[in-house]
């Protein structure tokens, strides 16, 4: 039987598409796959402008570290053999349960970084570093009636410092391209985002646990992934989500600890 | 030779059927290489209910590449042009939508990489996208237009 009506072949068309986009989906590795249907409640919220913000001038002068007793200068080396130095204040209390050390290369310190190379202890400051503020998180305390609350560059730093986990919300090409040393990638647009927020809750599942701090980064700017990852989060009982707003191009602004490749 | 047969011409209409589906199967080449970025993109037009964003962001560019196929190889030629000029009405239309509200988004035609343009830039991108688009519509009118005169002069001839 030939199909000889515009309408009847342009069905077919779409139809053969939409067969093959199916199959190609179920195919595609997991950083390439779409969840049907896809969840996005803010869909038809237009976001309001965003104003141009002027990055500070990097510093160049290295800034005196205060010393204290949970305080360890590392050289963070990450997976392609780049060594990024950084300052980082680590409390072992603090550390998640969810960002273990890593085990492909063994801490050499006793104040464990989450999953940091930590391979020579040295007191040589990062250069365009500012020393973090120690954080008393008391002050940041579970707040059930809203999704999240921004934090500046500055707080993020310093709950970075405490040990707070902190997840990236970007794809995973650009996490491994370069990532806020000791995140875990939890791309909002791949399909494995709700195995990877069930896995943390399972982690977490204790109401205390929950209501330990979490730090969600993005692009910075009008980027919207970490508010809706911070939503998916909310959405199980997290209820202590910070968004770092400003996100990584801030963080590389003012010299953070950072990292490449697909570990933490 | 008038006009109308110049515009007519099926030396004209070959080129004019192969460039739009060469240009719709270059387009829909990196979507279909990273659905989730299209989706994103997909997701800052602002006019698609949420639940359809993914679903949309896999079809479409199998659409695209499958109607680009078919415009080159002259094999269903009619809906394949018919589908490329409801896609670019489309296309117009989001645009259109998400210029009047301010709304500076990257088009997603032919990248689906976030940019990284100012928000000048970005509406000025797609002012261009729509006068690009509204060029590819032209595209779709010549080859309806060169089959219709085809249809009439054959008719004739019987």
């Amino acid at each position: 039987m030939r199909v000889r009506h515009p309408v009847a072949q342009s069905v077919i068309i779409i139809a053969l598409a939409a067969i093959i986009a199916v199959v190609a989906n179920g195919f595609a590795s997991r950083t390439r796959q779409l969840k049907l249907p896809g969840y996005y409640p803010n869909a038809l919220q237009v976001p309001p402008r965003v104003p141009v913000k002027v990055p500070p001038p990097a510093r160049t002068e290295p800034d005196v570290v205060e010393p204290a007793t949970t305080t360890t200068t590392a050289v963070i080396t990450d997976t392609t053999g780049t060594i990024v130095p950084a300052t980082t204040a680590l409390s072992t209390t603090a550390l998640s349960t969810a960002i273990a050390p890593s085990t492909t290369v063994p801490a050499t310190t006793t104040s464990a970084a989450p999953a940091i190379a930590t391979t020579t202890p040295t007191t040589a400051p990062a250069p365009a570093a500012s020393a973090p503020k120690k954080v008393d998180l008391a002050k940041y305390p579970p707040h059930p009636d809203k999704a999240y609350v921004e934090i500046s560059g500055e707080e993020a730093q310093a709950l970075h410092a405490a040990g707070v986990l902190f997840l990236d919300a970007r794809r995973t090409s650009v996490f491994e391209a370069g990532h806020i040393a000791g995140s875990h990638s939890y791309s909002v647009w791949e399909a494995d985002i709700d195995d990877k927020v069930n896995k943390l809750y399972e982690e977490r599942s204790e109401p205390a646990e929950q209501n330990r701090p979490i730090v969600i980064y993005c692009s910075g700017g009008a980027c919207e992934d970490s508010h809706m990852l911070a939503q998916k989060l909310w959405g199980i009982q997290f209820n202590n989500v910070y968004v770092y707003k400003d996100g990584f191009p801030d963080w590389q602004q003012r010299g953070g600890a950072v990292r490449t490749g697909g570990q933490p | 030779m008038t006009f109308k047969e110049a515009l007519t011409h099926p030396w004209l209409t070959v080129r004019v059927q192969i460039a739009l589906g060469a240009i719709f199967i270059v387009a829909a080449l990196p979507k279909i290489a990273d659905p989730p970025s299209f989706a994103h993109m997909i997701y800052n037009y602002r006019i698609l209910r949420g639940d359809l964003i993914n679903v949309s962001s896999l079809v479409m560019p199998w659409v695209e590449i499958v109607c680009g196929l078919l415009l080159i190889l002259g094999v269903w030629v009619k809906p394949a042009r018919w589908l490329i000029a409801a896609m670019l009405v489309v296309f117009i239309i989001a645009i259109s939508i998400n210029l009047a509200r301010g709304n500076a988004i990257d088009c997603g035609c032919f990248d689906v990489s976030a940019a990284g343009k100012t928000y000048e830039e970005r509406i000025q991108d797609m002012w261009f996208v729509i006068i690009r688009d509204l060029g590819m519509l032209l595209m779709c009118a010549q080859l309806a237009f060169a089959e219709r005169v085809r249809r009439t002069a054959s008719v004739a001839v019987e």
